[in-house]
């Protein structure tokens, strides 16, 4: 016989009790689509960031002050005032260096017209827009001249300018930075990640709300990207000579690039999607316990049936596949149906969260395999105990 | 009951030197239950030859039940050798039974024993599955063996939508779509009523006539006179 030949008889009998074989291969489709759902929107989720982290800058290296170790506290990594405007420049000498941005941050509340709002106050000097890839959307970025002067003068995100209710003309309106007037020069290109803050030279922000030479970040771009450990390592030797740090000892700073970040979030990001697929799991081997559940009794209610076609001739293995595709239709079915319910998720959560629909043949592919495997597992048991029925007490079963 | 059959003639005699279909020799089935043993069969001999109508009569409880088991390949002896069409069916496997049941034995039981829900098409044409027969060839012949049973115009029918004669003449169907070497027939007219019951022993004398080995397993003396030869069965031993 024709294993094939099973298949319009098994989706026969389903269709025969309709609403069972749906209740049945709803755990597989909760079990399916939760793995299909989950898994995609962990890798949506890993995209989005590596988008965002890409878009912080390419071949961009940070250097950050190390945590402040005051006795046995330890403070926050860039806590401690390590790292000087005279650091930053002594970077830019470093082989492989393209430019430097230093940038001293503080919180102010910033007020145009009757709208103010808290936000991140940088000075930063104009090499800060290459190295961080920040795009102008209107006006400009600041320039050197106006640097050098310490002008008064702001560049601002665009969730500021939002949140400011600042449009097209924002440029050239005045504003009131930590009641401070200055005067916004540009407005910039949402990045998706850093978008609330405002911008204004380093040599002001000294001048009105933060005094000494300490900085909090050094962002550096390389100039060639396969370079970046070699100019990370020449980096660290001169701040680590810069502050005469010996050998062995622990850094008062911090050097990081792009492909650490990354993969430091791959690590994390991979580690959410195994968790979240093992938790599906879960649901699918629970989905696969209901289907053997109805399988038994399938064969306890069929055993007149099964007395017949022993009877008839089918051998014990004919009986045996007949309930084993039956299974499998019930879970492949449900399978298809849970990666529907599973990519319509993935699609809903991937709209409201801006990164689309991650979807990869794998995912898929896996969630098939799955529902298969489940079908096999849970359906041999009910098969063979269909198998073995005597033929004798089978046919007398009322 | 009275059955508007033709006069029962004599068994033909056995062919000289053909082999029986069926061969039954000190046959004996014993049941345990527990230390329990029953004798439900003890030193049966049988012998059952192409064209032969036989009854096979007995009171509930006789053994006929298990004789019948035994016949169709649902049970293996546990002493003697049972032949069916030259194989010694006590050394056969559950798939070889399985074979023989599909293609030598047509069987007919008392409570129709079709699939519900399915249609007499699909009923008749279901041990052809079984057999390895491709689906339109199952179909065609599945067509052809209800219409030779008059059931041309009911093939599409569930068994609850066919009256218990018509159900009977399905399941006869069913049991000659294979061509089978022997039909089988336990109880055939026990679940009908006495017009049903003559329809459907005319039809087994019919069949018989035009050349299938039949042999009838009843308790009634009086559907054991459709058969050409009886053999009576009580107390797990055979008597002609």
């Amino acid at each position: 016989m024709n294993p094939l030949e099973l298949i319009p008889l098994a989706l026969s009998r389903l269709a025969a009790s309709k609403m069972r074989a749906v209740l049945t291969m709803l755990g597989v489709i909760i079990g399916v689509g939760s793995i299909v759902a989950l898994v995609s929107v962990a890798q949506g989720a890993t995209s989005g960031i590596t988008n965002l982290i890409e878009g912080l800058g390419t071949n961009l290296i940070s250097v950050s002050p190390g945590a402040n170790n005051n006795g046995f506290v330890r403070g926050a990594a860039g806590s401690a005032d390590t790292l000087t405007l005279a650091d930053a420049e002594a970077i830019t000498g470093v082989d492989g260096v393209d430019q430097v941005a230093p940038q001293v941050s503080t919180i102010a509340v910033v007020v145009a017209g009757d709208r103010n709002t808290t936000t991140t106050v940088s000075g930063i000097t104009p090499a800060f827009q290459p190295v961080r890839a920040y795009e102008i959307w209107r006006g400009a970025f600041i320039t050197e001249p106006s640097y050098r002067a310490g002008l008064r003068v702001a560049v601002i995100g665009s969730a500021t300018a939002e949140a400011l209710k600042l449009d097209e003309s924002a440029v050239g309106a005045d504003i009131l930075v930590g009641g401070v007037p200055f005067r916004v020069i540009g407005v910039l290109q949402p990045k998706g990640i850093l978008d609330d803050q405002v911008f204004i030279p380093l040599s002001t922000m000294r001048d009105h709300f933060v005094a000494g030479d300490a900085v909090q970040s050094i962002s550096v771009s390389a100039a060639d990207p396969a370079t970046i450990p070699l100019t990370k390592v020449a980096i660290s030797n001169l701040l680590r000579a810069r502050h005469g740090i010996a050998d062995g000892a622990e850094a008062d700073f911090t050097v990081i690039d792009q492909a650490q970040l990354l993969s430091a979030f791959g690590t994390i990001t991979g580690f959410l999607s195994l968790l979240l697929a093992g938790i599906a799991s879960i649901s699918l081997v629970v989905g696969g316990i209901g289907i053997m559940n109805i399988m038994l009794v399938s064969v306890r209610e069929r055993t007149r049936e099964i007395g017949i076609r022993k009877a008839i001739g089918a051998r014990n293995r004919d009986i045996l596949l007949q309930f084993l595709v039956e299974a499998l239709v019930l879970s492949l079915a449900g399978g298809v149906i849970g990666i529907a319910f599973g990519v319509a998720a993935s699609a809903g959560v991937g709209a409201i969260a801006g990164w689309g629909l991650n979807l990869s043949a794998q995912t898929i592919l896996l969630a098939v395999a799955f529902s298969l495997v489940v079908g096999v597992v849970f359906g041999v048991w009910p098969a063979r105990q269909a198998a073995k029925l005597d033929p004798i007490e089978a046919l007398r079963y009322q | 009951m009275s059955l508007p059959l033709p006069a029962v003639e004599p068994a033909a005699p056995p062919i000289e030197g053909a082999a029986p279909v069926i061969e039954m020799r000190g046959i004996g089935k014993v049941y345990r239950s527990g230390r329990l043993e029953v004798d439900a069969l003890r030193e049966v001999d049988l012998e059952v030859h192409s064209g032969d109508f036989l009854a096979i009569v007995g009171p509930s409880g006789s053994g006929k039940s298990t004789l019948m088991n035994l016949l169709g390949c649902l049970d293996r002896p546990t002493s003697g050798t049972y032949r069916l069409t030259g194989e010694n069916v006590a050394e056969l496997n559950d798939d070889a039974l399985a074979r023989l049941r599909n293609r030598t034995i047509g069987f007919v039981f008392q409570s129709f024993n079709l699939l519900p829900r399915t249609t007499a098409l699909e009923n008749v044409a279901m041990p052809l599955l079984y057999a390895g027969v491709s689906r339109g060839e199952r179909n065609a012949r599945a067509r052809e063996a209800l219409e030779r049973l008059g059931l041309g115009d009911r093939m599409e029918h569930q068994p609850s939508e066919l009256s218990g004669g018509q159900q009977q003449r399905v399941a006869i169907a069913r049991a000659l779509v294979t061509k089978p070497a022997i039909l089988l027939a336990d109880e055939p007219t026990g679940n009908l009523d006495s017009q049903s019951g003559a329809d459907v022993l005319a039809l087994l004398h019919e069949l018989n006539a035009s050349g299938t080995t039949v042999v009838l397993i009843t308790h009634d003396g009086d559907v054991a006179v459709a058969a050409k030869r009886s053999v009576h069965v009580k107390d797990g031993r055979v008597a002609a």
